[in-house]
C-alpha cells in the first residue's frame, strides 16, 4: 500500500501528461517530421545560434551583451542538429519568454521539465534512481539534465557505434568525477574526490575498458538493460565474466544494438561484438576451442599410454631377467 | 657404473627453469582467460589477467636475454639442424620412441658437449625458441598494448588476428610442454634428466 501511496501521483502525472503534451511529442520524433517544418525550426534556432555559439561569443551580432554570462549558455550547432532533440525548436523546451530579446524576466524558470515529453522513461528512471548512491547523497542537486546534457545527448541506438556511446555516456560521469572542480560542487564539503584510476586500479587494463563499455555497465545491476541505480564502489560489479565469458552480458547492454545483427561471421560466437572489440573469453570459435583442447587431450593420452606401455614392457624385461 | 659428461652451464639450467615456471604459470591462466565460465572458474579472472600479464612481461624479457646469452656464449648453434643426413637421423630417432624405447635399446644418438640434441631435438627446440616463443611474445606484447594492433581487419576488430595467433601458438607450446615433459623420463632413469637439469651433469 506504501508502495502504491508512493506512486500514485507519479501514475496521475503520467496520464495528465500524455493528454497535453502528445503533440509536443510528435514535433520531437524526427521520423515524422516534414521538411517545410525542418526547415522552420533550423530558421528558428539559427536565431537562437547566433548568439548562443562559439560564432555568436566572437563576434555578438547585439550590442551590449554580457559575453561571461553568454560563454555559460554556448552550444554547438552542429551537434545540437545531430542530438535526439536536433529536430526540435529551442523554444519547444525554453519557452516563448526568448522569442525576443532581452529575454523576458524569469524565462529560465519556465523552461519545460523533461517530463513534459519523457513521461514514462523519466518515472521509470526516478524509481531507479531513487535506490542510486546519487540519490542518497545528492538528491535535491540532481535533474536529469545534471548528467544528460538535452543539447548533445544521442540515443546509442542512433550513434551505432558502441564505442562511440561509451565516449558519450562515460563523459557525463567524468564531467564529475575526473574533475576536482565539478565534483565539489555536488559533493557534500567534506567529500574528497577519489583519483578514478587508482579506485579502479584492480581492473586491468583500465582505459581500454572506459574506451569499450560505459561507466554504467558496471555501476548498475547487471539483469537490467539500461538503469539509473547506480551502484557505488560496493555494490558494483567485480565480477569480470560477467562481460568475459561465452553467455557475456554485453550483448544484452551496451552492445545489444549490434548484436541484433548477429550474423556468426567466421563462425565466432558473439561475432556481433567482434564489428567493434575482441573480447577475451566472450569472443570464441566453437570449432578451434575443441580442435585445440582436443589436441592437448590426445597429446596427454599418448604420453601417459607411451609410458604406460613402457612401464609394464620393463617391468616384464625385468621379470624375464634381460 | 654410468659415464656422465658436464653438458649444461648454469645459466642454461637457470634460463630453463625460469622459462619452465613462467609458461607453465602462463599456460594456466591464459587457459583460465580463455575458457572462462562463470560456472566453471579455474583462477579469479582479473586475478589471472594481473598475473598473465606480469607473467608474460617477465618471458619477454627473459627470452631477450636468452637471444643476448645464446649469441655471446655461441650456444645457438646447438639449435641449428645440421645437414646432411638430418632426414635419415630424424627417423632412427623417431623409430626409437616408436619401437626401440620399449625394448629397452639405448639412445641411438646420446648427447655430447659438441652435439647436446639429437636431430628431432634440434627441429622442434628452433621451431619451438625461433618461431613459437617469439610469435607468442609479440603477439602477448600487442595484446597488451592493443593500440598497436591495426584498428580493423577484414571489417572486424583488428586484434582478432593477434589474439587467434596467440592462442594458437599458446597451444602448441602447450603440446610441447606435455611431450617435453614426459620425454624427461626417458633418460638413463626416470629422473636422471630431470637431474641433469639441475646439476648440469648428463649420465650415459
Amino acid at each position: 500500500m506504501t508502495v502504491l501511496k508512493e506512486f500514485l501521483p507519479k501514475i496521475w502525472l503520467l496520464l495528465a501528461v500524455f493528454l497535453v503534451v502528445s503533440p509536443a511529442w510528435a514535433q520531437g520524433d524526427a521520423k515524422s517530421i516534414n521538411p517545410e517544418l525542418l526547415e522552420k525550426i533550423r530558421k528558428s534556432n539559427a536565431e537562437c545560434f547566433a548568439c548562443h555559439s562559439e560564432a555568436g561569443l566572437k563576434n555578438p551580432p547585439l550590442p551590449g551583451l554580457d559575453l561571461a554570462k553568454l560563454r555559460e549558455t554556448i552550444r554547438d550547432d552542429e551537434v545540437f542538429k545531430n542530438s535526439n532533440h536536433g529536430k526540435m525548436e529551442c523554444r519547444q523546451c525554453h519557452g516563448q519568454g526568448y522569442q525576443a530579446y532581452p529575454h523576458a524576466v524569469g524565462s529560465k524558470q519556465l523552461i519545460s521539465p523533461c517530463e513534459q515529453c519523457h513521461a514514462v522513461q523519466v518515472m521509470k528512471a526516478e524509481m531507479q534512481f531513487d535506490n542510486s548512491v546519487h540519490a542518497k547523497n545528492l538528491k535535491d542537486k540532481f535533474t536529469c539534465s545534471t548528467c544528460h546534457d538535452p543539447h548533445v545527448a544521442l540515443a546509442a541506438a542512433k550513434l551505432g557505434d558502441p564505442r562511440k556511446a561509451a565516449a558519450q555516456d562515460n563523459h557525463m560521469c567524468l564531467e564529475c568525477h575526473n574533475s576536482d572542480l565539478t565534483f565539489a560542487k555536488y559533493a557534500p564539503a567534506d567529500k574528497k574526490r577519489p583519483n578514478i584510476d587508482k579506485i579502479h586500479a584492480w581492473l586491468p587494463n583500465t582505459r581500454l575498458h572506459w574506451d569499450a563499455v560505459r561507466c554504467v555497465d558496471c555501476h548498475t545491476p547487471v539483469a537490467k538493460t539500461l538503469s539509473h541505480e547506480i551502484a557505488n564502489k560496493d555494490k558494483a560489479e567485480r565480477n569480470c565474466v560477467t562481460c568475459h565469458s561465452t553467455n557475456t552480458a554485453l550483448a544484452t547492454r551496451l552492445y545489444r544494438h549490434v548484436a541484433k545483427t548477429e550474423a556468426n561471421t567466421y563462425g565466432f560466437a558473439n561475432s556481433a561484438l567482434l564489428n567493434s572489440i575482441y573480447v577475451v573469453g566472450a569472443t570464441r570459435h566453437p570449432l578451434l576451442d575443441w580442435a585445440m583442447v582436443g589436441l592437448v587431450a590426445a597429446t596427454v593420452a599418448g604420453v601417459l599410454g607411451h609410458g604406460l606401455v613402457r612401464i609394464i614392457l620393463a617391468w616384464r624385461r625385468n621379470r624375464s631377467g634381460r | 657404473m654410468s659415464e656422465r659428461i658436464y653438458l649444461l652451464p648454469v645459466w642454461i639450467r637457470a634460463w630453463h627453469w625460469c622459462n619452465a615456471v613462467l609458461i607453465l604459470t602462463l599456460i594456466v591462466t591464459g587457459a583460465s582467460l580463455h575458457f572462462s565460465d562463470p560456472n566453471l572458474p579455474l583462477l579469479e579472472f582479473s586475478r589471472a589477467a594481473s598475473v598473465h600479464n606480469v607473467a608474460g612481461v617477465a618471458l619477454a624479457s627473459l627470452y631477450g636475454l636468452f637471444v643476448v646469452a645464446n649469441i655471446v656464449s655461441g650456444n645457438w648453434w646447438q639449435y641449428v639442424p645440421k645437414p646432411p643426413g638430418i632426414g635419415h637421423r630424424c627417423m632412427v630417432q623417431a623409430r626409437y620412441y616408436a619401437y626401440g624405447i620399449f625394448r629397452g635399446e639405448s639412445h641411438p644418438y646420446p648427447p655430447t658437449r659438441e652435439a647436446n640434441f639429437n636431430a628431432l631435438q634440434a627441429l622442434v627446440y628452433w621451431f619451438v625458441m625461433y618461431i613459437l616463443v617469439p610469435t607468442v611474445v609479440a603477439t602477448g606484447l600487442v595484446f597488451m598494448n592493443p593500440e598497436i594492433a591495426p584498428e580493423r581487419l577484414f571489417g572486424l576488430d583488428g586484434l582478432l588476428p593477434v589474439a587467434v595467433l596467440h592462442y594458437l601458438s599458446g597451444t602448441i607450446i602447450t603440446l610441447f610442454v606435455v611431450a617435453h615433459i614426459y620425454l624427461g623420463t626417458t633418460g638413463v632413469t626416470v629422473t636422471s634428466l630431470f637431474k641433469m637439469m639441475i646439476t648440469g651433469w648428463h649420465e650415459h
